[in-house]
């Protein structure tokens, strides 16, 4: 089955490029510590779900790229053409010239109704190129105009449109400090309009991957390049083909399906985290060797003590004792929390992957007392190794690590709207108070759920 | 001269018969014990029970033993082993027998934990042996099917009630937000459920032609791809084989003439030496499940013969009560003392059977009254509903009447493509399969509408009751 990707925006066309990228250059790598015949079923799942076929056999990338300025656009199609080995689509792009002005009622009530119709026929002839349709992967950001306005209206319609199909939006969290001033009134409009209309919000903390870059990808001059680029490699070792069950030898055919089945059932759970191990430069792959046994040990400390990589984790967080709930219900305030999950999926990729023990992700204490391990926690494996890494492991969790930046942002917002700053920008455009205190109230409720796990 | 002498019939030959009857109706049956556990079983041997309890399990669950009833555990070794089977798995053994018409009381008295029981358990199988062809419907439930099938009509799914689910014992109240939970869950697995089954549909529809001459990477291997373009077809490129173009590609490859072309699972067969060595693993399996069950036919005399000595043992049974017991009048004394204890429970009975009478008419009178009574609207109302009841039933027989001499589409139907015009004898255009499946349709869509009706009335209703609460629907999706 495949997945139409909408990218939206400077940030979700930059991305999109690096995924697809990724995705490619991963399912032709060489070797790949598995059998000729498996290397070949892997790329033939890969290839159906991302890519599409041409007539002079390049394949093209299942996207649809829009943003309101051609500059981004253009180098996006013109990187992919140079690779020579996959691109995208001639007319699978919608750019404007104008731009929102970070703006997200200039991106929701203006672009949006304005470019409706030819942005849904560019997804229209994409879908209709898939022999069947698994879902929508939709890249953006939260804090600007484009991505995050115009990102909300294109999820609405495709809730609308196309109602049986899954919607996953891949939403960029703006740096704390970031440049745009009113980016905490974008985010908490696209997160409360995301919301209503998307089925999974997977979200990336532009400051956690900035600090992967430094501490262990040790670059000097982080560039969006190279955040986009972990990025990436993130969200490919989610996205490749696993094994459909245990013991099986065939892929599987609806990965977005079996995810949000297992993630976000619930209307109140939506919101997705991505860790994975090992996470450091290619060129120090060669020197380090890596057992299941502690990839899997530090990947269950990050998620316990909500920690984004693997150097500095807290070993002091430990999950309570079983019985008795956590060491007080969560406060925001408190600096380190035993991070409760509802759900959690583990993906693990590389040689002897059959022996690698899950055990200490089933213990019940790591979840919520409403959900048991058995319908909490699910593992994903494949033995073919994800690009030049022997073992790998990601870990998609629904928890409560984004309570903290939610709130935060939140909290912000709403300081700038107790005393009315900026807001003429939005009401100029149709996005009145009540628009605001609606998304305050969903927001609020977001976050009293998953403190009260 | 040659009068033949008559040969002895040699006594080991007798004694032999019984173990090998007995081995061919094991082999036959799914999860069957060993003849030496029934031996056991006629003799009351507590370690014969399990066994045979499980037997049980598996011969009147409408699931065959190989599918993963995963709501139950499975017998791993070998069944001899007595390893614990559930109570809940007893009890709905003895609900399926009752429901059945087993007569033998001793069968519900049985202690729920399956510890015993032997015995009995031996008689309620010969039971269900001598009631009908029970090797043979349990072969063709688990029948390897080699053909791509579509179910027709469900009778046989909806006659048959699997076992019960696994009770979930619910210490005081349940968390709403695991329920919300679970009810997403089963959302979800619907909508993947639907795109898997529309997946599966287009694929088998696709004009596989442009494909062929447009892809040049061929990745099937080399026996495959030989024996393909023999038969003259070209084989399309890079997608798993269950998913293209079997059917038009693997024109005339087919050693049956009449149905001409290669299924899914024969493809398969041929592109995949693991699968195909799986399948024809399966395929000796049921062969020699066959052969048990015609081994089977020709030697259950025998079985039968030893059967009658195994009744023979049982302790007589007094007739099941089926009526109140005819109560001789009571006696004095010690003796008469169960009599009387009888004698009450009886007009206990019948004072409990007054009861309900009275209830039900004073029920039925409330209806009526809330209904509207014996006024001249509710009789013309009345009259309406007797004649579209009458016109509905009438239409019925028509129709049933009509469809008389066409063969009913019933069970799942290997799908075949085919350029003839008539079909088969036994054939079904796919068109007739479609349209019953589009009535069938229609009729589940407006039965669900006429609930979701009744849904909406009752939340008015609740609504209704409280003034001051709030109601917060979900958001439409």
């Amino acid at each position: 089955m495949s997945i139409v990707t909408v990218q939206l925006g400077q940030c979700g066309n930059q991305i999109g490029f690096e995924v697809f990228d990724a995705l490619f250059n991963d399912s032709h790598c060489p070797g790949g510590l598995c059998s000729k015949r498996e290397n070949e079923a892997y790329q033939a799942s890969c290839k159906e779900r991302f890519f599409s076929e041409e007539e002079n056999g390049v394949p093209v990338a299942r996207a649809v790229l829009v943003d309101m300025e051609r500059k981004v656009i253009s180098q996006t199609l013109s990187k992919a053409a140079r690779s020579g080995r996959w691109k995208y689509g001639q007319h699978s792009c919608f750019c404007q010239k104008q731009g929102s002005g970070n703006n997200w009622a200039y991106g929701y009530s203006v672009h949006g109704p304005r470019h409706k119709e030819s942005i849904m026929n560019l997804i229209q002839k994409e879908v209709e190129k898939c022999d069947s349709l698994s879902g929508f992967f939709i890249i953006m950001s939260m804090a600007g105009g484009t991505g995050s306005g115009l990102g909300a209206f294109v999820t609405q319609n495709l809730q609308d449109q196309y109602s049986s199909a899954l919607k996953m939006n891949h939403i960029i969290w703006p740096y704390g400090t970031g440049e745009v001033i009113v980016q905490n009134y974008n985010s908490i409009l696209t997160l409360s309009h995301l919301y209503r209309s998307s089925d999974a919000l997977l979200v990336h903390e532009n400051d956690a991957v900035h600090k992967i870059c430094a501490k262990l990808m040790n670059i000097k001059q982080i560039s969006f390049c190279d955040i986009n680029q972990v990025l990436a490699h993130q969200l490919g070792s989610v996205f490749q083909p696993t094994y459909s069950r245990e013991g099986s030898f065939h892929y599987r055919r609806n990965p977005l399906g079996d995810l949000m089945e297992n993630l976000v059932p619930h209307p109140e759970f939506k919101m997705l985290g991505v860790r994975n191990i090992p996470q450091m430069s290619e060129n120090s792959l060669a020197y380090s060797t890596f057992t299941w046994a502690g990839l899997l040990k530090h990947l269950r400390q990050m998620l316990i003590s909500n920690a984004k990589m693997e150097e500095g984790i807290d070993w002091q967080v430990r999950p309570p004792l079983s019985g008795l709930p956590p060491l007080g219900k969560m406060s925001v305030n408190k600096e380190t929390h035993f991070n409760t999950s509802i759900a959690n999926l583990v993906i693990l990729r590389g040689k002897d992957v059959h022996s690698a023990d899950v055990g200490a992700f089933k213990d019940p204490a790591l979840y919520t007392s409403w959900l048991e391990p058995v319908h909490a926690f699910n593992v994903w494996k494949t033995q073919r190794a994800f690009r030049k890494y022997e073992k790998s492991a990601a870990l998609v969790s629904n928890s409560q690590s984004l309570v903290k930046p939610l709130d935060m942002i939140v909290g912000k917002a709403w300081n700038m709207f107790a005393s009315r700053a900026y807001l003429h920008q939005y009401t100029k455009f149709g996005i009145e108070e009540e628009d605001f205190l609606d998304s305050f109230t969903l927001l609020e409720q977001v976050i009293a759920s998953y403190c009260n796990l | 001269m040659g009068r033949r002498r008559r040969r002895q019939p040699d006594p080991a030959d007798a004694a032999r018969a019984l173990p090998e009857a007995i081995a061919a109706l094991s082999r036959t049956l799914p999860a069957a014990p060993s003849p030496e556990i029934f031996r056991r079983a006629k003799f009351d041997r507590p370690e014969a029970a399990p066994a045979l309890w499980r037997l049980l399990f598996h011969v009147l669950s409408p699931l065959s033993a190989d599918s993963a009833s995963v709501s139950f555990t499975l017998v791993d070794g070998p069944p001899e082993l007595a390893s614990p089977i559930a109570e809940a798995q007893v009890r709905w053994v003895k609900s399926v027998l009752h429901s059945q018409g087993y007569p033998r009381l001793a069968l519900v008295q049985l202690q729920d934990d399956g510890s015993q029981g032997g015995r009995e358990l031996l008689l309620a199988l010969a039971w269900l042996l001598a009631r009908g062809p029970l090797p043979e419907r349990l072969l063709t439930q688990s029948h390897v099917r080699l053909g791509d099938e579509m179910p027709v009509c469900e009778c046989e799914a909806l006659a048959s009630p699997g076992p019960p689910a696994p009770r979930v014992e619910a210490e005081g109240s349940v968390d709403i937000r695991h329920l919300q939970w679970l009810m997403g869950k089963l959302q979800l697995r619907w909508r993947n459920l639907m795109a898997g089954q529309q997946e599966q549909c287009a694929l088998l529809g696709k004009n596989p032609w442009q494909r062929i001459f447009c892809s040049t990477r061929l990745s099937w291997n080399l026996s495959g791809l030989q024996l393909l373009l023999l038969c003259g077809t070209c084989p399309p490129a890079d997608l798993p084989a269950p998913q293209t173009q079997i059917h038009s590609y693997t024109r005339g490859c087919h050693s049956d003439r009449s149905l001409g072309h290669l299924s899914v699972t024969e493809t398969e067969l041929l592109r995949d030496p693991e699968g195909g060595r799986q399948l024809l693993q399966r395929l000796e399996t049921e062969n020699a499940r066959l052969e048990a069950a015609l081994e089977w036919r020709h030697r259950e005399l025998v079985f039968w013969r030893w059967m009658d000595t195994v009744l023979d043992t049982c302790p007589l049974e007094a007739s099941p009560p089926t009526f109140l017991p005819r109560i001789p009048e009571p006696g004095a004394g010690a003796a008469g003392l169960p009599v009387r204890e009888l004698q009450a429970l009886q007009e206990e009975l019948q004072a409990l059977q007054e009861e309900l009478r009275k209830a039900v008419e004073a029920r039925r009178a409330a209806w009526q009254a809330a209904v509207g009574g014996h006024g001249p609207e509710w009789r013309a109302a009345r009259r309406a509903l007797q004649v579209a009841v009458a016109q509905d039933l009438a239409a019925l027989q028509w129709a049933w009447e009509q469809g008389k001499g066409q063969a009913r589409p019933h069970g799942p139907r290997r799908l075949v493509r085919t350029e003839a015009r008539v079909p088969g004898r036994l054939g079904l255009w796919a068109t007739e399969a479609t349209e019953a499946l589009r009535a069938r349709e229609a009729c589940l869509e407006a039965m669900l509408h006429q609930l979701q009706g009744q849904c909406r009335q009752e939340l008015a209703r609740l609504v209704g009751v409280r003034p001051g609460l709030i109601w917060v629907p979900p958001p439409a999706r």
